[in-house]
């Protein structure tokens, strides 16, 4: 029995490949019995995420059983016969690199940890669905606890490594538990939406909305469950909120020192922290001489989330080292248990046909 | 070496090996576990407890009857504190603080054991409402002390938040809130210490010098003028966590009048 994996990830295929190719969740039983009723897969687990769409499988010879999951692949989602850029791996090869993307070492943020949460549920399927079997399902197994080995042995996770992360990260430094947290977002963009939406993730509530257009704050509010306010009152509101978030289009200082001092004086125990993500900016860097008012800008930002990918990306070959000396003791050929039959699924059932089309699905993440 | 000594000296080795192994830990850019600080804390305050049950039993009375052992009893009030409230407030790393300053004053107090140690008192009939005074007081000091700690952390914090650019130690302190809040109570329960520390003095059988009561009494005013000043007219956190330093540097200093 051996172990392949057939795939195409963010690296190796661009989103308008990886999209017509993503498998939704709703399909994804179908697409199981589809692949796994080809004659030459034995067993099989379909990953598919907003970064990659991977078919695992364990078959007794794999270059028949890669080239009809590639005919499969490219007949369902209607792609032209080498359109797409499969990457073919084999045994080892196949095992290494599902320990790295279980790791989360594969992932496009280094690291990240939904992946892991998404493998299990891929696995998951596959086994309700009878997709799986001994090796597969001890692979998965082995998969999981790799995960956890590499990050609860190294510094994989350490550091953030984007700005809503950074953001929280440090108001957490500053508050502890963000329930409760009251949160002023100045400006409706897109990027304040993000950032509030990190921070309202980890607890934050009293989310207050002020933009020079009512309605976009109206809008935003609603979507971030607030309360939208006239741009004119946002100083008078400042007075009684934990964090800033700013992020409008002005040429000019909004919140001026002046301003943070005022609502510092009503409020002088409680510490303010305020992120300045426009360009220009929109606070006054004498902000930060504020006693007990904490200011970011993007810059700051940036560089803080471009540490943790640094620091991420050298932690990188310490995990491979992990997986090395897991895959070294543990052997792949532990996976080769005697052959025990493939549990193919009802016959009578259409989706176990293989030449059944599911035709093109919508994307999901 | 008599035994107490050796008790002494043991307590220091444990403090100052929690100490030197939770930052060689943090020099490799990791954080210690919580035992690694908790579990040396704990035995080398086992021992400092023999260490000061011999000296009591020697003097027959509580032991702070020299400079020594009152730094002794200041350094076993400390880590009292620490082990019962360091956790409860949720001060995470605040051992990596107070570890090295409790090596420190029981390495003086050591030091000065072995050069000039009076031996024991006379055992005259010993006034419980003296006892009660110094141990009391003694273990606001020990409250204070820690207060302090924490006004260091916090300021710590402060700087790096203010900086831009925080240091991996940043992310692992204690939030700033929680320091802040931690200042007020370590500050309160000092004071509430010292208060009944001060309030025992009234019933000794001797009263203590006027400068005794001027130097208590200054103690006491500066720290419930700190809480009150903060509860009524709240101060910038930071500049309260300056405050606290500065007053447990001035508490310390009258311990050598005292």
């Amino acid at each position: 029995m051996s172990l392949f994996c057939l795939g195409v990830n963010h690296k190796s295929a661009s989103v308008d490949v990886r999209e017509r190719l993503a498998v939704a969740q709703h399909a994804l039983a179908e697409h199981l019995h589809n692949v796994h009723g080809l004659d030459a897969v034995d067993e099989t687990v379909i990953l598919s995420t907003c970064n990659r769409v991977e078919v695992y499988g364990a078959a007794a010879e794999n270059a028949s059983a890669i080239a009809s999951v590639r005919d499969y692949l490219n007949k369902t989602f209607e792609m032209a016969p080498g359109a797409v850029d499969f990457y073919e791996l084999s045994d080892e090869e196949a095992a290494n690199h599902l320990f790295e993307v279980a790791s989360g070492l594969d992932s496009l943020v280094i690291g990240e940890t939904e992946i892991f949460g998404q493998v299990k549920k891929a696995y998951s399927v596959a086994q309700s669905e009878k997709a799986t079997s001994r090796y597969l399902n001890k692979l998965f197994q082995q998969s999981f606890s790799v995960g956890k080995l590499v990050r609860t042995t190294t510094k994989i996770q350490q550091g953030s490594t984007s700005i809503g992360a950074v953001a929280v990260d440090l108001a957490e430094q500053i508050f502890g538990n963000l329930k409760g947290c009251k949160v002023m977002i100045l400006g409706a963009g897109e990027m304040s939406r993000t950032t509030a939406q990190s921070l309202v993730s980890r607890g934050a509530s009293s989310i207050i909305v002020s933009n020079r257009s009512f309605d976009k704050a109206e809008e935003l509010a609603g979507e971030l469950d607030g309360r939208a306010i006239r741009f004119d009152d946002w100083e008078r509101s400042a007075a009684d909120v934990d964090v800033i978030v700013s992020s409008t289009s002005a040429p000019h200082y909004i919140v001026t020192r002046e301003a943070v001092e005022a609502a510092m004086r009503a409020r002088p125990a409680r510490s303010l922290f305020i992120i300045d993500i426009a360009v220009p900016r929109d606070v006054d860097p004498q902000v930060n001489q504020v006693e007990n008012a904490y200011l970011y800008n993007i810059d700051q930002l940036q560089q803080i989330a471009a540490d943790g990918k640094a620091q991420r990306e050298k932690q990188l070959k310490i995990c491979r080292g992990v997986i090395r000396d897991y895959l070294e003791e543990k052997g792949i050929e532990a996976l080769r248990e005697p052959r025990s039959g493939k549990p193919k699924p009802d016959a009578s059932t259409s989706s176990a046909d293989p030449s059944y089309t599911a035709g093109p699905l919508p994307p999901h993440s | 070496m008599p035994e107490h000594s050796l008790f002494l000296l043991i307590s220091i080795g444990f403090f100052a090996a929690g100490a030197l192994l939770s930052t060689a830990v943090l020099r490799r850019g990791e954080v210690a576990p919580a035992w690694m600080r908790v579990a040396p804390a704990l035995i080398g305050a086992v021992f400092l407890t023999y260490f000061l049950e011999q000296r009591g039993e020697m003097h027959r009375r509580c032991p702070i009857t020299n400079g020594a052992e009152v730094l002794t009893f200041i350094g076993w009030s400390v880590v009292l504190i620490y082990l019962l409230l360091g956790q409860a407030f949720r001060l995470s790393l605040i051992g990596l603080f107070t570890l090295p300053v409790i090596a420190t004053l029981l390495g003086a107090a050591f030091v000065w054991l072995s050069f000039d140690d009076p031996g024991p008192r006379p055992h005259d009939r010993v006034d419980p409402w003296l006892e009660m005074h110094a141990a009391l007081s003694l273990l606001a000091y020990g409250g204070f002390g820690l207060a302090g700690i924490a006004g260091v952390m916090h300021m710590f914090q402060n700087r790096q938040l203010k900086g831009g650019h925080p240091s991996g130690l940043f992310y692992s302190l204690a939030p700033i809130r929680y320091l802040q809040t931690a200042l007020f109570r370590l500050v309160l329960i000092g004071t509430i210490l010292l208060s009944a520390g001060i309030a025992a003095a009234f019933f000794m059988q001797k009263s203590p010098s006027l400068t005794h009561w001027i130097i208590l009494g200054a103690v006491w005013v500066v720290y419930a003028g700190l809480l009150l000043w903060q509860r009524f007219w709240p101060l910038p956190p930071n500049r309260f966590a300056g405050l606290t330093i500065a007053s447990v540097a001035f508490a310390f200093a009258t311990l050598a009048v005292l």
